[in-house]
């Protein structure tokens, strides 16, 4: 009853962040647009409403390409669960993305194979790049205690020049006006799930099987349950007799391997060729999920869907009114704040808490005077 | 083409834009030592030299005068910083999120900011005029030396206040009472409570610095470097001073020469990017890959240290 009040408690601070941060939204809307309810309209409701002359329907190929922006997402926010779970600030995601998507669309360019077996063997290659690339902030942070945070960072960067440089001068097609690879096999292409254009591949289906996986992973095997518990209290873990080093560095291999996953699985799914010029950003609203789900990966599809959502909200917006799709950035920043604040709305928590505690004592007493009775 | 890289690399106006180059990094990098010393993690220095360098810009704009543009940027600076430590010190937001939410702001939310301001997409164009720019300085004896006068004098001003505070700042923190209180915070925060020293306030003041300092950076970057604000202007460099804090140890004088080996890295990049036949990708590479090494010599360096002494302690026994 008390867990279920509490739980109850944390499903509503959580909504009062959001809502808090959609507020800060409102605010910089109306002082800055001239048209302030449409583009409010177009972000909250625009993803999943047509507006027609005849009336407001429900946009079925809008929502699902709502769905297919998750896909990239739901992978970065379970590989940030499983390494922020460890109490490792590894910001290296975008790096291992934009790496899983440079590798899986080689191989899906130049390996000649059968459909079905190509796309996983592509896949799994990204993903095996993305976790080794993760091993070098992760060695260096357990054998020489060097800061993972500062490392992953400038590793992304030299990822991403690295990329560059092979895209430009070995693997450019020179037919093409802009700088991009060849064009993908059609075997190596992941398939939409209905061929209605909308993106929304079978890429999410392996999404979802992964948020599975990886909760299990987390919760129900001792590697974990180390992770979780290093992370809680690593002196604990040590002196318990964890290998403390090797977790560590499995947690964040894990974490490189479910980024450069779902930077294949992106690329094969959204693109002809390989075209990223940038780093891809979703490494950045990987932590913003893993936030929001309080880095449960059962939460993961859930906070994937919210940013999703707002995401197009925000590109919608930009494209009918006046106000720049950028918005996204603040709404994320306040919900950041607000939502990863353990005081925020404390004041509550402790009420309901202590309330419970004079209820269970009261109990107890009446349970003592029973029995002294009797 | 070795020779050629060589000759470049002693020449005078090479080293004058090392130390260009090294200004902005320095200045949050020192604000970086600040906060380290007050045991408080500001990784938000690269939002909030985005953020300072767009309203450096607009301030300067809307008084037509530099000084307030970069007093204003300072001004934001500490602004955001002490938001960052609200939210990691009354409402107990791990202080690496808060810092990761104004790098957000400072990524995306710069260009909004820009566009509600001045209706403008994505860079300032012609808002920033040469008057409004950071003035340059030539030091006048220095001027007239050969070669010397070269590479330090008619640097902008903000150049010599960032190495001036290496030296302040170093003054502040061992040589006054507040930088012993931020050191105390920062080496043990319940000795320094024990003697009623108030360990928020010190951080506040501590990472209202860093802020400042960060502020001071993103003023140099769009009212003197790139003459003007962009959005991917100050490209990872709140990074990069984070690194160059962490191989300088934490110290002024330490973080200061690993800026200026950052600084080196950069300029490097531009001159072998203008050569025949390399590839300016695979050389824009450098600064990063020299931060990581740097971050590794000295991990291996702190290593050695604890393990002579391990070995000196046992020798006693």
């Amino acid at each position: 009853m008390s867990d279920r009040r509490l739980l109850l408690f944390n499903l509503l601070r959580g909504l009062a962040a959001i809502l808090l941060a959609l507020l800060v939204a409102a605010i910089f809307i109306f002082i800055s647009s001239d048209e302030p309810l449409t583009a409010l309209k177009y972000l909250l409701v625009g993803p999943v409403v047509s507006f027609k002359a005849t009336g407001n329907v429900f946009n079925t190929t809008s929502f699902l390409t709502v769905l297919a922006g998750m896909i990239p997402t739901i992978f970065s926010g379970l590989a940030v669960c499983v390494m922020f779970s460890a109490n490792q600030f590894n910001l290296g995601g975008e790096g291992a993305i934009m790496l899983g998507g440079f590798v899986g669309a080689l191989l899906g360019i130049y390996l000649k194979m059968n459909t079905g077996l190509h796309q996983v063997v592509c896949v799994l290659a990204g993903a095996i790049a993305g976790g080794l690339i993760m091993l070098i902030p992760a060695i260096l942070k357990v054998k020489l205690g060097a800061s993972e945070m500062v490392t992953s960072l400038m590793m992304n960067y030299v990822v991403m020049f690295v990329i560059l440089h092979f895209l430009n001068f070995v693997f450019a097609d020179r037919s093409k006006g802009a700088t991009q690879t060849f064009p993908f096999l059609e075997t190596a292409k992941i398939p939409e799930i209905v061929a209605n254009g909308t993106k929304l591949t079978w890429g999410f289906v392996v999404a979802l099987i992964f948020v599975v996986i990886i909760a299990l992973f987390m919760y129900r095997t001792k590697w974990g349950y180390a992770i979780r518990m290093i992370g809680i209290n690593q002196s604990f873990a040590q002196y318990s007799g964890m290998q403390v080093g090797t977790v560590i560095i499995l947690s964040q291999v894990i974490g490189g391997m479910l980024s450069g996953m779902g930077g294949s699985i992106e690329v094969l799914g959204r693109f002809n060729s390989f075209l990223w010029r940038e780093l891809p950003g979703y490494g950045w609203l990987g932590i913003t999920i893993a936030i929001l789900a309080k880095n449960n990966p059962i939460f993961v599809p859930f906070a994937a869907f919210f940013i999703a959502y707002l995401n197009k909200g925000c590109d919608l917006m930009a494209t009918y009114s006046d106000v720049p799709s950028e918005m996204i950035d603040i709404i994320q920043a306040a919900i950041f704040l607000f939502f990863a604040a353990e005081q925020f709305l404390a004041k509550y928590r402790q009420r309901i808490v202590v309330r419970n505690a004079q209820r269970d004592l009261a109990l107890q007493e009446a349970a003592a005077s029973q029995g002294g009775s009797n | 083409m070795i020779g050629d890289l060589l000759l470049s690399i002693f020449n005078a106006d090479f080293l004058y834009s090392v130390i260009r180059i090294t200004a902005p990094i320095l200045f949050a990098a020192l604000g970086a030592v600040i906060a380290e010393k007050a045991g408080v993690v500001n990784i938000g220095l690269e939002g909030i030299m985005m953020i300072s360098a767009l309203f450096g810009v607009l301030f300067g704009y809307w008084t037509q005068s530099w000084f307030i543009g970069v007093l204003g940027a300072v001004v934001i600076g500490v602004l955001l910083a002490l938001l960052i430590g609200f939210f990691a010190f009354e409402m107990k937001t791990d202080i690496i999120l808060g810092g990761i939410a104004v790098n957000m702001l400072g990524a995306g939310g710069t260009i909004f900011l820009l566009y509600m301001f001045t209706g403008m997409k994505g860079n300032t164009g012609s808002l920033v005029t040469r008057e409004l720019l950071i003035p340059t300085l030539d030091i006048p004896l220095i001027k007239s030396i050969p070669y010397l006068g070269q590479v330090l004098s008619g640097h902008a001003v903000l150049t010599y206040l960032a190495f001036l505070l290496v030296w302040l700042i170093w003054v502040v923190i061992y040589k006054t009472p507040l930088g012993l209180n931020i050191r105390a915070v920062g080496e043990n925060p319940n000795a320094a409570t024990s003697i009623g020293v108030s360990v928020q306030k010190i951080q506040y003041i501590a990472i209202a610095f860093s802020g400042a300092l960060a502020g001071l950076g993103g003023a140099f970057m769009s009212m003197y470097y790139s003459q003007g604000w962009n959005s991917g202007m100050v490209a990872g460099r709140g990074f990069i001073a984070l690194a160059a804090t962490a191989m300088g140890r934490g110290e002024p004088v330490g973080t200061m020469l690993s800026s200026l080996l950052f600084g080196l890295a950069q300029a490097l990049r531009t001159k072998v990017s203008g050569m025949q036949g390399v590839s300016s990708y695979l050389v824009s590479v450098i600064p990063y890959l020299v931060t990581i090494i740097g971050l590794v010599l000295y991990a291996i360096s702190i290593k050695n240290k604890l393990k002579k002494r391990h070995a000196v302690a046992k020798g006693a026994e």
